[in-house]
């Protein structure tokens, strides 16, 4: 069978590969230089990608959220609270099931979607701190999340569209959880960046926080960071989720607005 | 509009648009200053001794919800009323459900709620009729009374320590619901009534409106009724029992139409209502397949809004 891709595969065109090469070096290219430069989006370092956001996608559920961050588009659905089929103890708190799955569609490369258990269980942790789970004993809440499309920052804007369709599904929270991502390059620091840019970077740091407490329930740090930088990058998520739940609270509102009227 | 994507053509977007800002204009403008998102600051007076109810907790001294909803006072109690919860029992509530198992002594039902529902076998009235101890055969027949996946209306009896609900069926209006439709809306859209159980003598109809939020249309049912066979016509009158007229099939499926679409336009749903959007898509000649198409939703909107609208008028004008 010939290397070449026929008509009827999957596979990237030749050409949209090319362009993909073209990007990553030209993303070297400006590493190289340590300099600022133009993102392949237009935006700045310090800018977050359009966010598009809806509740109530899927009908079947107790709560659903769609979240589309550029080309990064999730769908997170919230079951529950049921009651729990697995023969446990009695428990005076609820259980929190979540679960993140990536569609065979989801990367350039069929099938290569990020590490799902890991996804998961960071999922978990990021939201447990802000849910009531003392308000639903032996019952369990299932959060399952599922990336259609990939396009860099996943797991941040997973976190916020499971925050945003748990709200949805009338799950008692301490505040919503919004979350962003950083990554550093040499002196640089850039926020939300894209699969392109994740995959060029020094280190990484997600920032899940409470906007309202002004509690962070979840931070994940990856590769070489300085103190201060630290510092900064964390000052810059905290800004941004800031502003990213006042988007939350403005779509919860008109869907409370719409559904009183 | 909520849980259904419709293909609307321009004019027919225009039509809804306008119906629901006039239902919006006729809506009490204290509801959308009411609603509050998780987080949000619920403005109390800290002078007098206010009792925070569900959906809301203490913050740095101040009220904070936790819920997405409407905010409710009841003179000092202060609550959200949340829209997209599941359903919260009270005794006495009337509940459509179904079964998911065969327990000892007991079955257990979906209901909507968070957890499942308990209908114990001495809850209920015995298929012969007499009070008596249940024994060990009637355990051993409790398939033959209800089976998984049949669909049973009940009564809320109470609660167990540790969360879970009880139901009864001890009337004879209570039991297995046969030859209909079950439909699942939004709890939030039944509201508690007095009556519950709605025969619609006009098509033969049965409709129940289950405070879960399971509403069940079918074939009108006379209570006590038995059906009693002899040995040489059993074939017969089982087939006789089981068939429904034509006729009465359409009126539930008319019957089931309109409740879809009443919920899915956010419309609190009474008996009045869905009587009157079935007759207006009869009297207006919708096949009952096209009643879930565009034109009928937005037909209904402006019923609606036109209906609530002389009300406001009537009320305004008895002041």
């Amino acid at each position: 069978m010939s290397a070449q891709a026929g008509p009827g595969t999957y596979s990237p065109a030749a050409a949209a590969g090319d362009r993909r090469r073209e990007r990553k070096e030209e993303l070297r290219r400006h590493l190289a230089e340590d300099a600022d430069w133009p993102r392949a989006d237009g935006r700045s370092f310090h800018d977050c990608r359009p966010a598009f956001m809806q509740t109530g996608p899927t009908t079947a559920a107790s709560g659903s959220a769609y979240a589309e961050f550029g080309k990064t588009k999730v769908i997170v659905s919230v079951f529950g609270p049921r009651e729990s089929k697995k023969a446990m103890m009695y428990s005076d708190v609820g259980r929190l099931n979540c679960n993140v799955s990536y569609t065979t569609f989801a990367t350039p490369v069929r099938g290569q979607g990020a590490d799902n258990k890991e996804y998961s269980s960071m999922l978990h942790k990021a939201l447990e701190g802000a849910v009531m789970l003392h308000t639903f004993p032996k019952t369990t809440v299932d959060v399952f999340a599922l990336v259609l499309e990939s396009g860099g920052s996943d797991l941040p804007i997973i976190i916020s569209c499971a925050s945003l369709a748990l709200a949805d599904a009338g799950i008692m929270m301490y505040d919503l959880v919004t979350s962003v991502s950083v990554s550093c390059f040499r002196k640089n620091i850039i926020i939300d960046p894209t699969s392109d840019e994740e995959a060029w970077q020094d280190g990484s740091l997600v920032v899940a926080f409470m906007p309202a407490r002004k509690e962070i329930t979840q931070l994940t740090l990856t590769g070489e960071w300085s103190d201060g930088r630290i510092t900064n990058a964390v000052e810059l998520c905290m800004d941004a989720c800031s502003k990213l739940g006042d988007i939350l609270r403005d779509r919860l509102k008109d869907t409370a607005t719409l559904t009183c009227e | 509009m909520k849980d259904r994507h419709l293909s609307l053509n321009q004019t027919q977007r225009v039509r809804l648009e306008a119906a629901l800002q006039e239902l919006q204009s006729v809506a009490p403008a204290a509801v959308s200053a009411a609603a509050v998102t998780v987080a949000d600051t619920i403005p109390v007076n800290q002078e007098d001794n206010i009792l925070k109810g569900h959906g809301t907790s203490d913050q740095d001294g101040e009220v904070v919800a936790t819920l997405c909803g409407v905010v409710e006072r009841v003179n000092k109690l202060v609550y959200v009323r949340t829209l997209r919860a599941r359903y919260k029992p009270e005794v006495g509530d009337i509940i459509v459900g179904r079964v998911i198992e065969i327990a000892p002594k007991r079955w257990r039902l979906e209901i909507n709620f968070s957890q499942d529902a308990v209908l114990m076998l001495s809850s209920m009235n015995l298929p012969d009729g007499i009070q008596r101890r249940r024994t060990a055969v009637d355990e051993l027949n409790m398939r033959s009374i209800f089976e998984e996946n049949d669909v049973i209306c009940a009564e809320v009896r109470g609660f167990q320590h540790d969360g879970s609900l009880h139901l009864q069926a001890r009337s004879e209006k209570y039991g297995k619901l046969e030859r209909g439709q079950l439909l699942m809306v939004a709890p939030y859209l039944v509201k508690r009534k007095k009556q519950h159980f709605h025969h619609l003598e006009k098509y033969n109809v049965d409709l129940i409106l289950g405070c879960n939020g399971f509403i069940w249309a079918g074939e009108h049912v006379v209570v006590g009724e038995k059906p009693k066979t002899t040995g040489g016509q059993q074939g017969f009158s089982t087939e006789a029992e089981n068939f429904t007229p034509l006729e009465t099939r359409k009126h539930i499926c008319r019957l089931a139409n309109s409740v879809r679409v009443l919920s899915a336009l956010g419309f609190t749903l009474t008996v009045e209502l869905i009587i009157e959007t079935m007759e207006a898509s009869a009297s207006s000649n919708v096949e009952i397949n096209d009643m879930l198409g565009a034109e009928f939703y937005v037909q209904t909107a402006e019923r609606e809004a036109k209906r609530r609208a002389d009300l406001l008028r009537k009320k305004n004008d008895a002041r």
